[in-house]
């Protein structure tokens, strides 16, 4: 009994693993979207034996030689900064960085945006109204300031920066999904299962769950790419980690080093990096709009 | 709709409420000193004493949030650390720089975003509609710092065709708006940075204005249009892009909302006097009555034209209740 429960649960998921799969393939921008993206979770995961240096370690060239401000060449691949450190080290290394970062808060805030989202629709009139005044509020907040303002407070530290990002982002999940569930809540197969005597929770979480899931995976994605382009702005700005390493972090160094002019190779690594990572998101998160919202499919 | 609108006005202004709430208990968890958000350590002992008074720093923490609240309406905001002006006197200098700039950024997002999302819908599946996607989600991914300076590193740094940042040249303040709009130098001062905001959010009133109207160009009444034997440019503009731009509004308004949050980047990256360039600048030195009346300005401006947006779509179509979907 329990065997064969076991082996259809496997069923399943393979089956919604395929389907994904599916979804990502039928689109040749999702398609490279994805491969990119697994190539920076493969870099990620092995930054500290891919990369030469430490991030913050002044380098050297073969003939002894302060390698400060070097242009990309075969020793330093990516060129070096004005105090010397490899910046192909501290690409790889911020990878982790940046991904770690994207990862949390964009799982932590759709797990928030779209729980609220499914209770403030499915029990309607005061949850709803409660939990969406809420929203309101988060959206009366500027993004950026709010963070700025956080680590000013509370220091620059990752831990307020995904905070800060967490307490936002979820709003707009929140919103769309809570429409979704109105639509669907009023359905037969809904009403039918509540006649049968189901609990809320079940139908939320067994009923109404799969029919939003794949809105919720494009927010899912939306929120990711959102977490990575605030934390890299907030970085920029010099309001991000100050003791890791981040794509955004390198580039504020550039800037107050005032070496922006001439160092064209350390403004584009970064840079490179972040846009590739965002638009694979970008365009993974596309193919799911068109299962989400079927009128944007070709016809 | 008076009664939306005035429904509408109340939750703004518990919303207004709740920020200026919620910035009054982060500022007092602050570590340290709970004076040190409005008086500055550096000022002297009887000066400090005053002070403590007249910001009832000596109250309990509850009076203390009154005493809070009634400073917020009354406008008395504090004094800066760094240059001991009155909070809402710079506040007001760089509130207007603030809103030029947004204005400049979002005429033009909107025009090309608009006008580009009728042409892309019209021509389906033509090179100008695929590369005009691919290009709009590529810009939506760039965050605007690195547009930015890239603008500034091609375009000033090697090229040296626009200045590097500031609104005017230095030491040529202009009196009064009308003076600034008039000056070459401030024409030249705000390209780069339009450019950068609009880059970032042009895909947004593009792809939707593209969606709608693949959506409005699917139905009878444009077949019947064509068919009765008009233009096709009447019915693309007249008839389709007018129906069209319904949900373009309600996004726009949300947009505009998050660009505000997003000036912090743009000016703080061209020198740009604004609000934003504020908040960064009196963030990092700890200047915390100017941090903090700025973040409520910009909350302000950012509520506000929320509950524009509100009002403007239900005017516009009475049926739908307002949710907004695909923005952050």
């Amino acid at each position: 009994m329990l065997a064969s429960t076991a082996s259809r649960w496997l069923h399943t998921a393979r089956l919604g693993i395929g389907e994904h799969y599916r979804i990502i393939q039928s689109n040749p921008l999702s398609r490279i979207g994805f491969r990119l993206i697994v190539v920076f979770l493969v870099i990620a995961a092995f930054a500290p034996w891919i990369a030469p240096h430490d991030p913050w370690e002044m380098v050297y060239d073969k003939d002894g030689q302060f390698a400060s401000l070097r242009p990309p060449s075969w020793e330093f691949p990516l060129g070096t900064t004005h105090l010397g450190y490899d910046l192909f080290s501290q690409l790889v290394l911020a990878a982790r960085t940046t991904l770690v970062i994207g990862a949390v808060s964009g799982i932590i805030s759709i797990l928030i945006g779209a729980n609220i989202g499914l209770i403030a629709g499915y029990y309607g009139g005061k949850v709803d109204e409660v939990l969406m005044r809420l929203t309101d509020i988060l959206y009366g907040m500027p993004f950026l300031p709010f963070i700025i303002v956080l680590i000013a407070l509370f220091g620059r530290k990752l831990e307020f920066v995904i905070l800060a990002i967490v307490l936002i982002i979820w709003r707009t999940s929140a919103r769309v999904i809570r429409a979704q569930t109105i639509s669907i809540k009023q359905r037969q197969f809904i009403l039918a299962a509540k006649a049968r005597g189901a609990s809320d929770l079940r139908i939320i979480y067994r009923h109404i769950l799969p029919n939003v899931l794949p809105l919720l995976l494009l927010y899912a994605a939306f929120n990711i790419a959102w977490s990575i382009i605030t934390e890299a702005s907030a970085s920029f700005l010099g309001f991000g980690d100050g003791e890791t390493i981040s794509w955004g972090g390198m580039l504020y160094e550039l800037w107050l080093s005032g070496k922006t002019r001439v160092a064209w190779w350390w403004f584009a690594a970064p840079s490179i990096c972040i846009v590739l990572l965002v638009t694979s998101l970008v365009f993974v998160s596309r193919a799911y709009e068109e299962v989400a919202n079927p009128r944007l499919r070709k016809r | 709709m008076l009664d939306y609108t005035l429904r509408r006005l109340v939750y703004t202004l518990i919303t207004m409420f709740a920020v200026a709430s919620i910035l009054f208990v982060l500022f007092r968890m602050l570590p340290g000193e709970p004076t040190m958000q409005v008086i500055s350590p550096a000022m002297d002992a009887a000066v400090q004493e005053r002070m403590k008074e007249a910001f009832g720093l000596n109250e309990p923490l509850w009076k203390q949030y009154f005493i809070y609240l009634k400073n917020l309406v009354t406008l008395e905001w504090g004094r800066s650390f760094v240059s001991a002006q009155e909070v809402t006197d710079i506040l007001s200098y760089r509130f207007w720089n603030t809103l030029l700039l947004m204005a400049a950024g979002m005429c033009l997002t909107l025009v090309l975003g608009i006008g580009l999302g009728i042409v892309m819908a019209w021509r389906r599946n033509s090179a100008l509609d695929i590369g005009g996607t691919v290009v709009g989600l590529v810009f939506q991914a760039t965050p605007p710092f690195i547009t930015g300076l890239l603008l500034l590193i091609v375009l000033s740094y090697r090229l040296g065709i626009f200045p590097t940042g500031g609104m005017y040249p230095p030491g040529q303040r202009p009196d009064g708006l009308f003076d600034l709009l008039m000056m070459p130098a401030f024409w030249e001062r705000i390209v780069l940075p339009t450019i950068t905001v609009g880059a970032y959010y042009i895909s947004t009133p593009m792809l939707i204005m593209r969606d709608s109207m693949l959506e409005v160009l699917g139905s009878d009444f444009i077949e019947l249009a064509k068919a009765k034997g008009l233009k096709p440019r009447v019915v693309m503009l007249r008839h389709a892009a007018r129906n069209a731009l319904l949900g373009v509004v309600t996004i726009s308004g949300i947009m505009i909302g998050f660009a505000v949050g997003g000036q912090v980047v743009v000016e703080s990256l061209f020198s740009w006097p604004g609000m934003g360039q504020l908040m960064v600048e009196s963030a990092a030195s700890h200047d915390y009555p100017v941090a903090q009346g700025t973040f409520l300005m910009l909350a302000m401006l950012v509520i506000s034209l929320n509950f524009f947006t509100d009002i403007l779509y239900c005017y516009l179509d009475p049926r739908i209740k307002i949710t907004a979907a695909g923005m952050n």
